[in-house]
């Protein structure tokens, strides 16, 4: 079970003060030309978010661009130190794991951004990994062994990454998370730009992951998709969470017939408050 | 950090850059094939068109038809060896355009009071050429002449023209020509291809991740920042190890081959080369060329990290490139020589050590020096690394301008205990602060200059724990102690002192100056009045040090590991900052010493009056030898005898085993080590 709690995440962002504006506004009547200062404001990408995924649970996290998707699942990733609140980990005998290496090796973690090692052979990645991770020789190699045989990879798995196509990157790139056998799975938009086939088998990929008790967040501007394979979603707007609920309870809550109008539904109202 | 996935990622990171089709050029490439090809091509090239030259025939003509003309002529057809090109005189009517079309090399005018011209275009190499040598021709008949003067006044010729035989005499050995040679080079080459071979690997790993879009994938896997910066760091520098020294022995022995092919064919000059001799040279060469990479992969990868991709790495790269290739240019500066001063300069110091290594200048305390200052530089170069890998707006490419190198102090956390990295700050801070602040003072003032070194070393320590709001009491083992504990504690302090003179003396066949650089202080300070010397020599050192090294280093180390490994290293770094490779064994002795009695005591107030007795001692031997001679004549000895030995052996064991029982036991012991 992964625990979110009041987790922050502060950034900075360039704005022009309050004075400048009105300085721009003089100088735009006197057609002069001036300096304009600008200063650094800081912001809340994420705020003061909790939640509790328990395992063998889909979680979507859905939002418009910017919302702070990114951000959120990378500090679950424990990629970004959280400038205030936690995100722990409980295993089956109810001990919380925060310490970040300790809890890396619990989470597989898949992002447009999580690029493979062009110059290595997908088995010298998984190897590499195995080390990594601490996997003794024989566990990886059959681990190894299995993984090429359920995502296909047999054919390809000595060929350097970069001769691989866009699909095979992909498979290679689930095995990557694949290794040592997460408890956790953290996607962030693992299907954008994918072709239907590839997309489907990654859909088809989360829930056996989630047959098999483990648990899965992924953020996904796909509403169709979530609305099929979510147990619960949380919408996100400016770093808040503005809904959290099944699809099925959010949609009667909005009165519409499926996600997206309901994700409408729930901009709009959060727009005009 | 952990060995397994420290390796598992260092491998990973070696054969990626090795992967990489330029760092194999740069490597492998280059230095096999290009350099050896260049240099033994290029000398064959000119030498072939030397002697084409000296084969060619070059055409002279004389405008006026004078008597001149057959005597030159005459001179060019004797001296043909001498003048070294053939030259051939030809008539021609219009002299000045014939040069002019390139039918004629030169031509000789003879003006008004017969004033002899030779002219040529000196745009036209032949041209050039030729006219050099109808000077030597000229000038030989110019001698011919002067001669036939002298002999028709009756004089003796030879006689007149050298009144006086003188010769040089080169009493350096070829090794030492040659050494001096090789030496003013080498160092801007070895520069040059360290960087040469550090750069792209340095580039790769830093903004060729971020580019390619693996870095985020490394970020989330099980390691911790350290390990993953020291894997790249590590990688990074062996590649430019190996490249240099691929590198310089790709050229040296191309040179070799050049300067005894050359020799083999002037086979009457004699000359014999021993190239063994170079061999400790070029033995410590790749020594410090091995620290020297590790600071200029620090140095690199500080720079490139801030790119986003290969191009701006580049760019931010090429000015480093530039000041590192410039400070290696101090080895051609004549009169700058390695000193204690220069030896901490970067860079210069690394230029002025290899230059003084092939002239056959080996001074290992400088050498120890350059080496401590390149760790030292190239630990704090790493540790910005590490600041910098911490830095999130860095590592996911939000832009340079938000980079948090250190921490403000209003937002430091109250009471903490600094951390390992915070020691190798400090360390190098102070390291630094006395190279310059500390040695300009020295050389500025004198005596006081060595007062503000010891101040240096006393607030450097206590600035950065008020910086940091660290819990002072408990970091620098403020405590009282007890008249007992006291008395043990100076036991152990003697026993520490007489187990240094012994193994002074022991090591006195190595180091010859060992046992004297115990108690001896510098020439600088023994003139001084002698409450100066017990302010600046006994008592600021005994404070300053103890709370620099018994004190932050120790107090941070104590609560981080294991007693013994925060013993071991607390003496071990002691004994390195006094940056002596002879005093280093004696130091370490006492080091160790004062390092126990605050363990032992829990205070540093103990190890502060031992380690004032032992530099009083200094003091007092300086300021009163005859008196102190008197006393301990034991001190002044230059060879103990086994019985003496045996003696204070004995006296060790007794005084270190009475001091331990004095202080106590366990329950006495006040620090917490939890």
């Amino acid at each position: 079970m992964i625990i979110v709690d009041d987790l922050c995440k502060e950034f900075e962002r360039t704005v022009m003060s309050k004075e400048d504006e009105a300085q721009t506004k003089r100088l735009a009547k006197s057609h002069k030309k001036g300096k304009l200062k600008q200063k650094k404001e800081s912001f809340y990408a994420v705020n003061h978010v909790s939640f509790q995924v328990p395992q063998g649970e889909i979680l979507g996290i859905l939002g418009p661009n910017g919302a702070g998707k990114t951000t959120l699942l990378r500090m679950l990733g424990a990629l970004m130190q959280p400038t205030c609140g936690s995100v722990a980990i409980e295993d089956e005998n109810g001990n919380r794991i925060t310490d970040p290496v300790q809890y890396k090796k619990s989470i597989g973690y898949l992002s447009g951004n999580t690029k493979l090692y062009h110059r290595m052979s997908t088995r010298e990645m998984l190897y590499m990994l195995a080390q990594i991770y601490e996997i003794d020789q024989q566990t990886a190699d059959e681990r190894i062994e299995n993984i090429a045989k359920v995502l296909d990879m047999h054919s390809f798995m000595d060929n350097r990454i970069e001769k691989l196509s866009t699909g095979q990157t992909q498979r290679a790139s689930i095995a990557r998370c694949l290794i040592h056998e997460p408890d956790i799975y953290i996607f962030d938009e693992p299907t954008l730009g994918l072709d239907i086939l590839s997309a489907d088998a990654i859909v088809n990929f989360m829930k056996s992951q989630k047959e098999a008790g483990k648990t899965v967040l992924y953020s996904t501007h796909y509403l169709e998709e979530a609305q099929f394979l979510c147990d619960r979603v949380i919408m996100i707007y400016q770093g808040k969470i503005v809904k959290e609920g099944s699809p099925e309870a959010i949609m009667e809550e909005c009165g519409v017939g499926n996600l997206r109008d309901a994700f409408h539904h729930v901009m709009e109202e959060v727009e005009t408050l | 950090m952990n060995l397994k996935r420290m390796t598992a990622l260092f491998k990973r990171e070696l054969t990626d850059i090795l992967r990489d089709k330029k760092t194999l050029i740069m490597m492998l490439v280059v230095p096999i094939i290009i350099y050896p090809l260049l240099i033994v091509g290029i000398t064959l090239l000119m030498s072939s068109i030397m002697s084409s030259q000296a084969e060619k025939t070059y055409l002279i003509a004389f405008e006026n038809d004078t008597d001149l003309e057959k005597q030159i002529g005459d001179i060019i057809e004797d001296n043909e060896e001498k003048i070294g090109y053939k030259l051939e005189i030809v008539k021609e009517k219009n002299c000045q355009e014939s040069l002019e079309n390139g039918t004629i090399d030169a031509f000789v005018r003879v003006g008004e009071n017969d004033k002899v011209l030779l002219c040529y275009l000196s745009a036209k190499d032949r041209s050039s050429t030729a006219v050099s040598a109808l000077n030597d021709a000229f000038e030989l008949y110019r001698e011919e002449l002067i001669k036939e003067k002298i002999e028709d006044a009756g004089l003796d010729a030879e006689v007149m023209l050298n009144p006086i035989h003188y010769e040089q005499e080169d009493y350096s050995t070829t090794e030492e020509s040659i050494g001096n040679l090789i030496g003013s080079m080498m160092p801007f080459l070895i520069v040059t291809v360290i960087l040469l071979g550090a750069i792209y690997p340095a580039i790769d790993v830093t903004a060729g991740e971020k580019e390619r879009g693996t870095l985020e994938t490394l970020l989330t896997l099980p390691i911790t920042n350290f390990e993953m910066i020291m894997s790249k760091f590590l990688a990074v520098s062996c590649i430019a190890c190996v490249s240099a020294i691929l590198n310089v022995f790709s050229m040296g022995g191309a040179m070799a081959f050049l300067v005894s092919s050359s020799l083999s064919s002037a086979a009457n000059m004699n000359i014999e080369i021993h190239y063994e001799t170079f061999i400790p040279g070029i033995i410590f060469t790749i020594v410090v060329m091995m620290f020297f990479a590790l600071l200029v992969t620090a140095v690199c990868m500080c720079t490139c990290v801030f790119a986003k991709n290969f191009k701006e790495a580049n760019n931010y790269v090429t000015p480093v490139m530039l000041i590192f290739m410039f400070g290696s240019y101090a080895a051609m500066i004549p009169d700058l020589e390695l000193t204690a001063q220069t030896a901490a300069i970067p860079i210069v110091n690394v230029a002025l050590l290899v230059e003084g290594l092939f002239q056959f200048h080996y001074n290992y305390g400088l050498f120890a020096i350059v080496l401590f200052s390149n760790v030292a530089y190239s630990l704090l170069a790493i540790m910005i690394l590490g600041k910098i890998y911490n830095s999130e707006s860095v590592l996911f490419s939000e832009g340079l301008s938000s980079v948090k190198l250190f921490t403000r102090r209003s937002e430091m956390k109250e009471k903490q205990m600094p951390g390992f990295g915070d020691v190798v700050l400090l360390l190098c801070i102070v390291l630094l602060l006395i190279f310059y602040v500390g040695t300009f003072a020295q050389l500025k003032f004198g005596f006081f200059g060595v007062a503000v070194q010891q101040l240096i070393i006393l607030l450097c320590p206590l600035v950065y724990a008020w910086y940091m709001k660290a819990d002072k009491k408990h970091l620098f083992s403020i405590q009282i102690i007890k008249p007992l504990q006291l008395a043990g504690s100076v036991m152990i302090g003697i026993a520490a002192f007489v187990g240094a003179l012994i193994l002074g003396t022991l090591l006195m066949p190595v180091f010859p100056e060992s046992a004297k650089g115990l108690t001896q202080l510098d020439d600088m300070v023994v003139n001084q009045p002698v409450y100066l010397l017990i302010l600046v020599v006994a008592i600021m050192p005994a404070i300053g040090e103890e709370l620099l090294f018994r004190g932050f280093v120790m107090g941070t180390l104590k609560k981080r590991c294991r007693p013994v490994v925060a013993i071991v290293v607390t003496t071990l770094i002691f004994a390195a900052y006094h940056m002596s490779l002879i005093k280093m064994f004696t130091i370490g002795i006492v080091g160790l010493g004062l390092t126990l009695v605050t363990y032992k005591t829990g205070s540093i107030a103990a190890s502060m009056c031992v380690h004032f007795l032992n530099n009083l001692l200094s003091v007092l031997i300086t300021k009163y030898p005859t008196q102190i001679q008197r006393e301990l004549p034991v001190l002044f000895k230059d060879r103990l005898s086994v019985s003496d030995i045996l003696l204070l052996v004995a006296v060790v064991l007794i005084c270190a085993a009475v001091g331990w029982m004095l202080i106590g036991g366990k329950k006495n012991n006040k620090i917490n080590f939890d």
